[in-house]
């Protein structure tokens, strides 16, 4: 469209894009309008590539213009190749680097107190060592399924919404294990990666459960859709293993004191994911056993395709399975 | 073949050790804290077809698995790798080595990986995320050059075969 008025007169037209005759110009902010910039994407503006923390005393290479802290940079040069860890640029010796106070200056600005800083840092490091520990995870589940025991007599058969919910996080994202699972009715999760929250309701099929009794009501797991069916069987044997070990009454008060590592403990470390099977109804009022392999996102898309709560129904696995 | 794979740091690392491993205690404290940083990254960052943990409560040595990339003979087949960081970690590379028995030009029948980045190549930079898309990329793109496996690297020519032979040898 343009081209006929550039043909005439070509020296003195922009050649514009569409995008470019159409757009609208940005408006300048000329009040108080804050912008926010969230803390991590800061954060990596700011860290050192080495230690994968804020940078220290930083030192830049002179050309490349990558920054280290001092410490991290000066070791990474004296234990490996001269050349920079970013680029592969020689850094024939500490003369390559420049302090950049600066930028020192610039971090001081915007975490005025460093200190607060790696408490914080601290704070969260230590949260997650927790989480990964499994010992803790292990003693907090616990924990919460003993004060789920404690507060399920008082509701009897509630409505669906308001049954049993349990959050299971199961250690993908660095939220304390402890706080979620001694929850009760579970507050909406915010899941960071791509994880898929998917509830599932696991409850005992009347025509199949042996074992009906505390169990025949519907609980909600809500987990990850990565999760296959063997964990959730899995974890489905030790909560009744757990619970089961509370009923006994014995050994309650000594596996709160030990916090869940020792105590009865024999009986958790032989729970299996063979001890139970899952089960989904098919459309024609049938069980169909699930494989273990399968994940929930999968059993989701090929047998139940509603757009609520996935249920599936459990039973001890018949004895020839078992071993 | 296997000593090729001894970590040809040993040699040159003489000074490397006066670094990174006077440090003591306090090294340790801060390959831990770097370590927890990269679980934290692995852990929000989800990507697809690598994964990493801690063995145990042991930080310093993780089990990894790798997905074989789509479009390539690996396609489907998933591989245990473990990781052993040294107290040097991140100035010296981690150890790693395949647990589930892989057939590639570039990997012995112990496991061990023949791979540049985890030798002289090695940068500060590279993390357990980095290293288990390398090792990914590598089984798609052999380095039929110097190969530890020469069958494997021979048989690479012929991608019908190639798939045959290695699926039918696959073990998890």
């Amino acid at each position: 469209m343009a081209a006929p008025v550039n043909a005439q007169n070509p020296s003195k037209t922009w050649e514009l894009s569409l995008y470019e005759l159409h757009r609208t110009p940005q408006e300048a902010i000329m009040d108080g309008t804050e912008i926010a910039v969230s803390p991590r994407s800061l954060h990596s503006e700011l860290m050192c590539p080495i230690c994968l923390d804020m940078l220290k005393n930083t030192m830049t290479t002179k050309e490349c213009l990558h920054r280290f802290c001092s410490e991290c940079i000066v070791t990474a040069l004296r234990s490996g190749n001269k050349e920079c860890p970013t680029c592969r640029k020689k850094l024939v010796s500490k003369r390559s680097l420049r302090p950049d106070p600066n930028f020192d200056a610039l971090i001081s600005k915007i975490y005025p107190s460093r200190d607060e800083y790696e408490a914080h840092q601290d704070r969260v490091l230590e949260r997650l060592s927790r989480l990964h520990n499994k010992q803790a995870l292990s003693s907090s589940i616990e924990e919460g399924l003993k004060i789920q025991a404690l507060v399920r007599p008082q509701r009897v058969r509630k409505p669906q919404q308001e049954s049993d919910n349990t959050t299971f996080s199961g250690g993908e994202d660095n939220c304390d294990a402890r706080s979620h699972l001694s929850q009760d009715s579970a507050p909406p999760l915010l899941h960071p990666g791509p994880l898929l929250n998917e509830a599932v309701e696991v409850g005992a099929g009347p025509s199949r459960s042996k074992r009906a009794r505390d169990y025949s009501q519907t609980r909600y797991v809500k987990t990850t859709a990565n999760a296959t069916v063997d964990h959730l069987s899995k974890y489905l044997a030790l909560r009744i293993a757990l619970e089961e070990r509370q009923a006994d009454g014995q050994t309650e008060g000594e596996a709160g004191d030990d916090g869940g590592g020792g105590g009865g403990g024999v009986s958790l470390q032989n729970v299996s994911e063979k001890q139970y099977t899952i089960y989904i109804t098919t459309s024609g009022g049938q069980f169909s056993t699930l494989n273990g392999s399968l994940t929930l996102e999968l059993v989701n898309e090929k047998y139940w395709k509603l757009s609520k709560p996935l249920e599936l129904y459990y039973a001890p696995t018949k004895e020839p399975l078992q071993q | 073949m296997a000593s090729q794979n001894m970590d040809p740091a040993a040699a040159t690392s003489s000074t490397a050790l006066k670094g990174s491993e006077t440090g003591g205690s306090a090294a340790r404290g801060s390959v831990s804290k770097r370590l927890q940083q990269e679980l934290m990254t692995l852990m929000m960052s989800g990507d697809k077809g690598i994964s990493a943990f801690p063995e145990s409560d042991n930080l310093f040595k993780w089990i990894g698995t790798i997905d074989g990339a789509q479009g390539t003979v690996y396609e489907g087949l998933r591989y245990k790798l473990s990781l052993e960081f040294p107290s040097g970690y991140p100035y010296k590379s981690p150890r790693v080595k395949f647990i589930t028995p892989c057939y590639h030009p570039n990997v012995d029948e112990h496991g061990f990986i023949c791979l540049d980045i985890l030798k002289e190549k090695w940068s500060a930079l590279y993390d357990v995320r980095s290293i288990l898309l390398s090792i990914q990329s590598l089984l798609g793109e052999p380095n039929n050059e110097s190969p530890m496996n020469a069958g494997a690297a021979e048989l690479w020519e012929n991608q019908e075969a190639y798939k045959a032979h290695l699926h039918t040898t696959y073990k998890n």
